[in-house]
């Protein structure tokens, strides 16, 4: 995997567990409003990142646009990748 | 509840019943920048809880 | 619904194969506590908790141990690449081989098969808490248990981070808990 792909990938990666940690603490704390705040903080900053990595690597999920041929299925999976 | 019918000692729990589990609720403040977040498993400081294996011997 | 991302959610590394701790992880990809269950679990207890804290917990809990599930398998997968019918039996992995080459499957550290026993769905929202919390517990041994039988520092790296994770969801559950206590004690809590 190309280098600058990676590091995208990995940052992607940082920012999704962030917000999930941050969406569970919302789960029994729906009022918290700094939790709030950040999460949406956190979600802006992730879609930036996620068109950019789309945009050159293809989609990371079926329901975003690809190049012809269909990307989506393109090798690497996750299993196969060497971290 | 009235110390009185309080049914434990602590009283540091008011309003807690016998025959029940509590655990503290947890206040958010500080937190892991995400990626550090993400290679300790946890983004709060407070919950991180590194498993130490001790030498047996 | 669900849908699918096309990456991990946390880095998987391997140093090497090693079919003697594949074997063991099986534990965690089919096992009585394992991420599978996990899963299961949390999904199916989701549709008759009463207040939304609990559907939206146990449906992303849930969804994460899926996510879980995956990384358990990349594990196995990764450890397993390549290696041999020989070496498998001599592992102690020749039943598996016989009944699925090197493919996954879901059963446990033993070859037993996962079964729907290994969960419990009782109605009762606070009934079924406690066993969440419980299997949050089981998991967390089991990663010690495994963290303890590898050198290996990606497949140490992996299972701490997993460990990890169960020390989070306990606190989350155990928050749950309270909620749903107050709303059947007729408390409202805002």
């Amino acid at each position: 995997m190309h280098e600058y792909q990676y590091k995208l990938l990995r940052d992607i990666m940082a920012l999704d567990f962030t917000i999930l940690e941050l969406a569970l603490y919302l789960d029994t704390h729906p009022r918290d409003k700094k939790a709030l705040k950040d999460h949406n903080e956190y979600v802006r900053e992730r879609k930036k990142l996620k068109e950019i990595y789309e945009e050159k690597y293809g989609p990371l999920t079926l329901a975003e646009t690809s190049e012809y041929p269909w990307r989506y299925i393109a090798d690497p999976w996750p299993w196969e990748i060497k971290y | 509840m009235s110390e009185s019918t309080r049914h434990y000692h602590d009283d540091m729990y008011p309003d807690m019943e016998l025959a029940r589990a509590y655990v503290p609720i947890q206040i958010y403040d500080m937190s892991y920048r995400p990626a550090v977040a993400l290679s300790k498993g946890t983004f709060f400081p407070e919950l991180y809880r590194p498993y130490m294996v001790k030498n047996p011997y | 619904m669900w849908i699918y991302e096309k990456k991990l959610q946390y880095p998987v590394r391997v140093s090497a194969t090693d079919l003697r701790m594949a074997k063991f992880l099986f534990a965690q990809y089919g096992g009585p506590d394992s991420e599978l269950s996990a899963g299961v679990r949390y999904l199916t207890q989701r549709y008759t908790m009463p207040i939304s804290e609990a559907k939206g917990l146990l449906t992303d809990i849930g969804t994460e141990e899926l996510a879980h599930w995956e990384i358990i398998a990349t594990l196995i997968y990764k450890l397993v690449k390549g290696k041999s019918p020989e070496e498998l039996e001599k592992a102690g992995l020749g039943a598996h081989f016989a009944q699925h080459d090197t493919a996954l499957y879901p059963h446990d550290a033993a070859g037993v098969p996962w079964t729907a026993a290994y969960i419990q769905v009782t109605g009762d929202p606070i009934t079924d808490l406690y066993e969440d919390m419980a299997a949050e517990q089981k998991a967390r041994t089991t990663y010690e248990h495994l963290i303890r039988l590898t050198d290996d520092p990606g497949i140490k790296d992996a299972l701490s981070f997993l460990r990890q994770r169960e020390v989070n969801h306990f606190q989350r559950f155990g928050e749950a808990l309270r909620r749903v206590q107050e709303y059947l004690d007729g408390k409202k809590y805002y």
